[in-house]
């Protein structure tokens, strides 16, 4: 076997939040870095070639080829997002598919591929066990399209792991996140949540930080197989309502979960999916004893800790050592300055324009 | 963040107090805002009255003070928990102890004055370190379940959280999975009591399941089928010793003499229980009838004295699963022997 040691890299979906911060952390460690996704990307990377590639084109296999790449980090992979079920599909099934193929033949010289799941693959059902580990994925838990889609995903994965003997494969299967725009954190951040009357289910999150952390960890270490990741610990809903100074409303019919969903939709505006409905109803959380014992890491925020930086982030920008008042004060211009600019009130700040 | 090292740095970064605002909208005017204050007190001072009025007509304490005190407190107490906000922990099953513990003060109620359970043998449980505790199940509802809970508590001289076993099912039901999860309760499987076992907790099993509060009035004090001895296989791997658990009483309290399976495949429920009271009295039919209770914990039988591998050893787990049977069977037809009646 070749060097492990990762020397082209090729970054899917490079262009979402997490996507753009794997890429930042891998630069200073790997020779040669490229990206791809749709859409631009949202911040400007030196280290990065950046290529305008859909995965749910098969040109993404010759791509693969063409860079001669030596390690695929597949990110793009839609868990939540606003897009319709069908191009969900797309992109997860067909999109794996398609790098799939560039990854395999004799031809081939990707030696490790690291591909994003998520928590969403066990669904959440009253019967599962409190911890799901990592084997307890099965072929009755079809209660999402999503849940579908990435055990459709994991299985061809599962697939070429087996028929490609060279090639290194890890999935991670990550926790449910709430930067400001993923779904559950919009619904947390309502100020009136309409709950599931009668159901407080255990949440477990996962930190951005973390999430990029363990990507990288697995691109640049050995690590094949599944793993769960996921933050330690647990809140409640009703406690993490609490913690983001929201009041929990019961009002949602406990059964029929399309007609909770539409009310849902109807009341707030914040498309629940079928998979998130089933998180708020019956939570589920992970066991992440494999990936703790496999990369001799764990998550460094608790779940509890991802919900008070989220509701720390909704109320302001922290002001790192403001001790002079003068410079206190040109703080708070630039950042007001600069929360004007991201709403759209005002151009931003330039800077002759300071007398 | 803002680290203030010295009083008089600290003096020197403060700055003034914000000035609150007063709440806008509707006040409500002062004498009524005071007696809303004092209305409690009012209300303790009326009971209180009421109670040596009574006392001096009849003779005798009608209105026992110290129970409404209880009350009262319990109400408190609540008032407390209500107050933490978000701020409180659970665990990784969702199990709140604080709250837990403000809630049996309304079982132990249920406990000395409504069931007049009699417990016996509770020096039997560990005081630390893991048990699985196994019981025979009976009542159309698991009121066996939160008494065992209770007598646990109340009894031992250390007293310690039981967490009992619930078929999945009822975790997918409106208000009992949140009560039953934060109450300590966790769903049924395998893995979760290796992982309860593990945490050195006392784990409570009822390997009759459903069928054992489904059970027929005719059949009360006859045991069901023990599963397939899971329970004994996985505290055999868990090095945990099983203490059997004979609860009688639990079977009068909803004397159920049909089940309608129509219905019940209609509510997506195990059984439709019919019992004298249900469904023809509507939810009065719910509460349950006093029955005198017994519960009694047994010698603990160490299946941790064999090697893990005996857990594989089917013809030694059944064996062992009819054990823990027996001793259960035989504890029920003890204690009835020492109930004067079933309401006495």
């Amino acid at each position: 076997m070749t060097s492990l040691r990762p020397n082209r890299v090729l970054v899917t979906g490079v262009s979402n939040p997490l996507g753009a911060e794997v890429a930042r952390r891998l630069a200073p460690h790997v020779p040669y870095l490229f990206g791809c996704d749709v859409h631009d990307p949202i911040s400007a990377l030196e280290e990065m070639d950046f290529v305008h590639a859909d995965v749910r084109h098969a040109a993404i296999g010759k791509l693969v080829r063409q860079l001669q790449i030596d390690t695929v980090v597949h990110l793009a992979v839609m868990v939540d997002s606003p897009h319709d079920q069908r191009s969900i599909h797309e992109t997860d099934v067909i999109g794996t598919m398609n790098v799939l193929v560039g990854c395999s033949g004799p031809s081939s010289r990707v030696r490790k591929l690291v591909v994003k799941s998520s928590q969403a693959i066990y669904g959440a059902e009253p019967t599962d066990p409190s911890f799901v580990s990592e084997d307890m994925t099965g072929a009755e838990r079809t209660g999402s399209s999503v849940t579908r889609d990435l055990l459709e995903m994991e299985q061809l994965i599962t697939e070429f792991a087996l028929r490609e003997e060279s090639c290194r494969v890890s999935v991670l299967r990550l926790g449910f996140r709430v930067s400001e725009d993923t779904t559950l954190a919009r619904y947390l951040s309502l100020p009136i949540v309409p709950t599931f009357a009668g159901f407080d289910p255990r949440l477990q999150l996962l930190h951005e930080d973390d999430a990029a952390e363990v990507i990288v960890r697995a691109v640049l270490g050995d690590h094949p197989g599944v793993f769960n990741v996921a933050a330690h610990g647990v809140v409640l809903l009703s406690q993490a309502i609490a913690i983001m100074g929201g009041k929990a409303a019961p009002i949602l019919p406990p059964y029929g979960f399309w007609i909770a969903r539409m009310a849902l939709r109807a009341l707030t505006r914040v498309d629940v999916q079928s998979h998130l409905a089933d998180l708020i109803a019956y939570g589920s959380v992970m066991d992440c004893s494999r990936l703790e014992s496999a990369f001799g890491w764990k998550p460094a925020h608790s779940s509890r800790a991802v919900m008070d930086s989220l509701a720390r982030g909704k109320q302001l920008e922290v002001i790192e050592a403001p001790s002079p008042p003068q410079e206190y004060e040109l703080q708070v211009y630039l950042q007001r300055r600069r929360r004007e600019a991201r709403n759209g009130h005002r151009k931003p700040p330039v800077l002759e324009a300071h007398r | 963040m803002i680290q203030d090292a010295t009083p008089k740095q600290r003096k020197k970064n403060s700055k003034p107090a914000e000035i609150i605002q007063p709440r806008v909208g509707l006040r409500l005017p002062k004498p009524v805002r005071r007696l809303q204050r004092q209305a409690p007190l009012l209300a303790l001072q009326g009971v209180t009255e009421l109670s040596s009025r009574l006392k001096q007509v009849t003779g005798r304490d009608v209105i026992d003070l110290n129970r409404v005190m209880n009350f009262v407190q319990f109400l408190y107490k609540q008032r407390e928990l209500a107050r933490r906000g978000a701020d409180y922990a659970v665990d990784d099953f969702g199990f709140d102890p604080q709250w837990t513990e403000s809630f049996l003060d309304v079982f132990m109620v249920l406990y000395h004055d409504y069931w007049r359970v009699e417990t016996t043998g509770v020096e039997n449980v560990p005081a630390n370190g893991r048990a699985l505790l196994v019981a025979n199940h009976a009542g159309v509802l698991p009121w066996d379940g939160t008494m065992i809970k209770t007598a646990v508590f109340a009894e031992h001289p250390h007293p310690r959280h039981v967490r009992a076993l619930v078929a999945g099912l009822f975790l997918g039901m409106p208000v009992l999975s949140w009560f039953l999860r934060r109450t300590g309760q966790t769903v049924g499987h395998p893995d979760d009591t290796r992982r309860l076992l593990e945490r050195d907790e006392l784990v409570l099993v009822f390997p009759e399941g459903v069928k054992g509060t489904g059970k027929n009035f005719k059949d009360r004090y006859r045991l069901r089928r023990f599963g397939r001895g899971g329970f004994v296989a996985t505290a055999i791997r868990s090095r945990a010793p099983i203490i059997p658990v004979s609860v009688v009483g639990s079977e009068e309290i909803y004397p159920m003499v049909a089940d309608v399976a129509p219905l019940a495949r209609f509510f997506g429920l195990p059984y439709f229980p019919v019992t004298p009271f249900w469904p023809w009295f509507g939810p009065l039919g719910m509460i349950p009838l006093p029955s005198k209770w017994r519960i009694q914990f047994h010698a603990p039988i160490h299946v941790e004295d064999n090697p893990p591998d005996a857990a594989e050893d089917q013809n030694l787990v059944m064996a062992l699963a009819d054990e823990v049977r027996d001793t259960i069977q035989q504890g029920i037809y003890d204690n009835l022997k020492l109930r004067r009646g079933v309401f006495l």
